[in-house]
């Protein structure tokens, strides 16, 4: 059932009201919880750029996690080495992400689809990786490289609670721009190439072009959010962009919803807090966390986001495809 | 006059000793303590590292604890990732306010940790990551409780150098940091005591091959080689030096190598004979000096599988313990940093060297011992055919 017009406005609404009431979160929460709720508003966008490839482009490509770690590295060598404050190195990243996904997408350019698009976009993420670990003089090696403290127009940022705004904004700045995105004529075209790319080449879209333009999109929301991660931690590991993290990074989408975009807020917050309860289980964690994913793609194949569809037309997306 | 008797109140207030419910994580009956470590990922054998700390915990407790306090541990996995380590560090800070932090592998989540603990201003001793960054530059609150990086980079450079008419030293290495940072100490001590690697190669990770490294070792014709590579390549470059006729050529190798895991490896005693590690303990782990750690270790984890993980963090427990009892029964945060900067020459019966921490230098542990065969045994050496 598709949403009415006043459906609608609320949905705007909502989606307004849902990050001005965040703003209140750092008064209740502790650094410990607001440590969480950063993490999430990070992997969301991780989670929402992921999304764009897999879930509306359709491809089966993963260099997501290497998109990420040129994000976090940019935006590191960016305030090291070139002096920028951090604020700055976030589009710029968002840039290095965009410049990773166009050379991840040259391999669909030539044709290579699914699985061998799969493990061109896997061997292009531990490239990264290794590149990470070996280009020292530039990455720190596996030592890592540290990010200075930072502070904006003269507040510090070196509190999760300060950090936690920057992050908010940016992450509704990136989200309403892949809505708009989705909605516009070239969304459209991103998702008749998930549906059918023969038949929309057949009515002059340029697919291979979109294609591209899906890559670079989904290159620059992941490498924003690599920036975010870096003032997150205060020091990037090449161990945060392995292989363990693509597959959580994943089932974030999967777990919210494949090709939804509040699955991807879903499954980032799912998966980033149920590790943390499973603390509590120290040496079963794994256990637990495999068996729950499993327990929730069983009795929701299309994700968290399927739940609220149910409760509420408002919550169903316009171009999402069960 | 009310405001006056606030602020005699007041007066009175700071003047009194602190008690245990002012001091976050202590009670008149516990002291609540932290363990971070990778419990869960691909580098969980190191957790045994603290579990055997733990184990050490509930020793203590059992003999009545300290100033009548059990020693509570509170471990938090942090699965060697840096960002899941920051989380665990922020939730036993902020959630479970403990007293201290004890512990750590990894010292890649140590590093990103640092500053997060530094800043609450709490305890920290490290009892297994061994990164010197972690604790250089000086924080007041960080203490290091093992060997650190360059403590045992040194100690490999000092028992190449004790055996006579050693002048020619070879280096080879993988290219990746942790290599370095036992091979840069080692060439810093050779530097200062006038000896210039005569040649220094690379072996790089997963390379199943080492003749094209071992036939330029042959023309340079060292009298020690300095080898800082994982165990599987030190197999590989051990068996190859043999088939090329320098089995006799003694090698050093780090901690990351276990000297009877490498000969079941090879296979081949006469492959490893002239084989030696950095070990950081006074005797080998089924040695007469370690039995008492072995007891408390099967009293307290019966179901642990021992390895030399399980013994590293419990020098510095012991350490702790020390300086628990030293900083008195109205424990603070400040009396213990004092207490334990107080801490000299102190025997742990499980690391080979003693632990001092000073005001000016947190790193505790500035060496390490050698394990190495003798007559066919392996034996834990304090230089060149010099027992520990």
């Amino acid at each position: 059932m598709m949403p009415t017009q006043t459906q609608l406005l609320l949905r705007t609404l909502l989606f307004w009201a849902v990050p001005l009431l965040l703003l209140a979160l750092p008064l209740v929460t502790n650094a410990y919880v607001q440590f969480i709720a950063n993490s999430i508003v990070i992997f969301a966008l991780v989670a929402l750029g992921f999304n764009f490839v897999i879930g509306n482009l359709g491809q089966l490509a993963f260099a997501n996690t290497a998109l990420f770690g040129l994000g976090a590295y940019g935006s590191a060598i960016l305030v090291n080495s070139f002096g920028l404050p951090w604020i700055v190195s976030i589009p710029l990243a968002g840039v290095a992400g965009a410049a990773g996904g166009f050379l991840a997408s040259a391999a669909a350019l030539r044709g290579i689809r699914l699985y061998y698009l799969a493990i061109i976009t896997l061997a292009f993420g531990e490239l990264m990786r290794w590149l990470y670990v070996h280009g020292k003089s530039v990455t720190g090696g596996t030592d890592g490289m540290g990010l200075p403290a930072q502070s904006l127009f003269g507040f510090s940022l070196t509190d999760d609670r300060a950090k936690f705004y920057i992050f908010l904004v940016v992450a509704v700045l990136l989200f309403k721009a892949t809505l708009n995105i989705l909605r516009s004529r070239v969304g459209r075209s991103v998702m008749a190439v998930r549906e059918n790319e023969v038949a929309t080449a057949s009515l002059g879209i340029p697919t291979a072009r979109i294609i591209v333009f899906a890559f670079m999109w989904s290159g620059f929301v992941v490498g924003c959010a690599g920036a975010l991660f870096a003032l997150h931690t205060s020091y990037v590991f090449p161990e945060s962009f392995g292989m363990l993290h693509l597959i959580v990074s994943f089932a974030m989408v999967l777990v919210g919803g494949l090709g939804s975009v509040i699955g991807a807020v879903l499954g980032a917050a799912a998966l980033t807090i149920l590790p943390e309860y499973l603390r509590s289980f120290p040496g079963m964690e794994e256990l637990f966390f495999g068996l729950i994913v499993i327990a929730v793609l069983l009795a929701l194949p299309d994700g968290l986001a399927s739940l609220l569809r149910k409760l509420s037309p408002i919550f169903v997306e316009r171009y999402y495809r069960e | 006059m009310k405001t006056s008797l606030k602020i005699l109140a007041a007066v009175l207030m700071t003047a009194l000793p602190a008690t245990a419910q002012d001091v976050p994580g202590v009670t008149e009956d516990s002291i609540k303590i932290g363990v971070m470590g990778p419990f869960s990922g691909n580098a969980s054998s190191y957790s045994k590292a603290l579990v055997g700390m733990m184990a050490y915990y509930d020793k203590v407790n059992a003999d009545g604890g300290v100033h009548g306090r059990k020693l509570v541990a509170i471990p938090e996995d942090t699965a060697c990732d840096p960002s899941k380590g920051l989380a665990a560090a922020k939730k036993l800070i902020h959630q479970d306010e403990v007293f201290m932090l004890h512990g750590n592998s990894c010292s890649g989540v140590a590093v990103a940790v640092r500053p997060v603990v530094e800043e609450a201003g709490l305890p920290w001793l490290v009892a297994h990551a061994v990164s010197d960054s972690i604790s250089v530059p000086l924080a007041r609150n960080i203490f290091h409780g093992v060997p650190t990086g360059s403590a045992n980079g040194r100690a490999m450079a000092q028992f190449v150098l004790s055996k006579p008419d050693t002048a020619r030293v070879a280096i080879i290495e993988h290219s990746n940091d942790w290599a370095h940072s036992y091979s840069n100490p080692a060439r810093d001590y050779l530097s200062e005591n006038g000896v210039t690697p005569v040649v220094e190669l690379t072996m790089e990770r997963g390379q199943t091959d080492a003749t094209a490294q071992v036939l330029k070792l042959r023309e340079q014709k060292p009298d020690f080689i300095i080898a800082a590579i994982y165990e599987a390549e030190t197999a590989i470059f051990l068996r190859d030096l043999k088939k090329y006729g320098m089995g006799d050529i003694p090698v050093m190798g780090t901690a990351g190598t276990d000297l009877e895991n490498t000969l079941k490896r090879v296979g081949d005693f006469d492959t490893v004979k002239n084989y030696y590690v950095i070990h950081s303990y006074v005797d080998n782990l089924d040695g007469p000096k370690l039995e008492p750690v072995r007891q408390i270790l099967a009293e307290y984890a019966p179901d642990e599988e021992l390895s030399t993980f399980s013994f590293v963090s419990i020098g510095s427990a012991k350490a702790l313990v020390a300086a628990l009892e030293a900083a008195g029964p109205d424990l603070t945060r400040d009396k213990l940093i004092a207490a334990m900067e107080g801490i000299e020459n102190f025997e742990t019966g499980v690391l080979s060297e003693p632990i001092t921490w000073s005001a000016t230098d947190h790193q505790g542990v500035k060496g390490s011992a050698v394990a190495g065969f003798v007559d066919g045994k392996p034996a834990v050496l304090r230089a060149w055919n010099t027992p520990y």
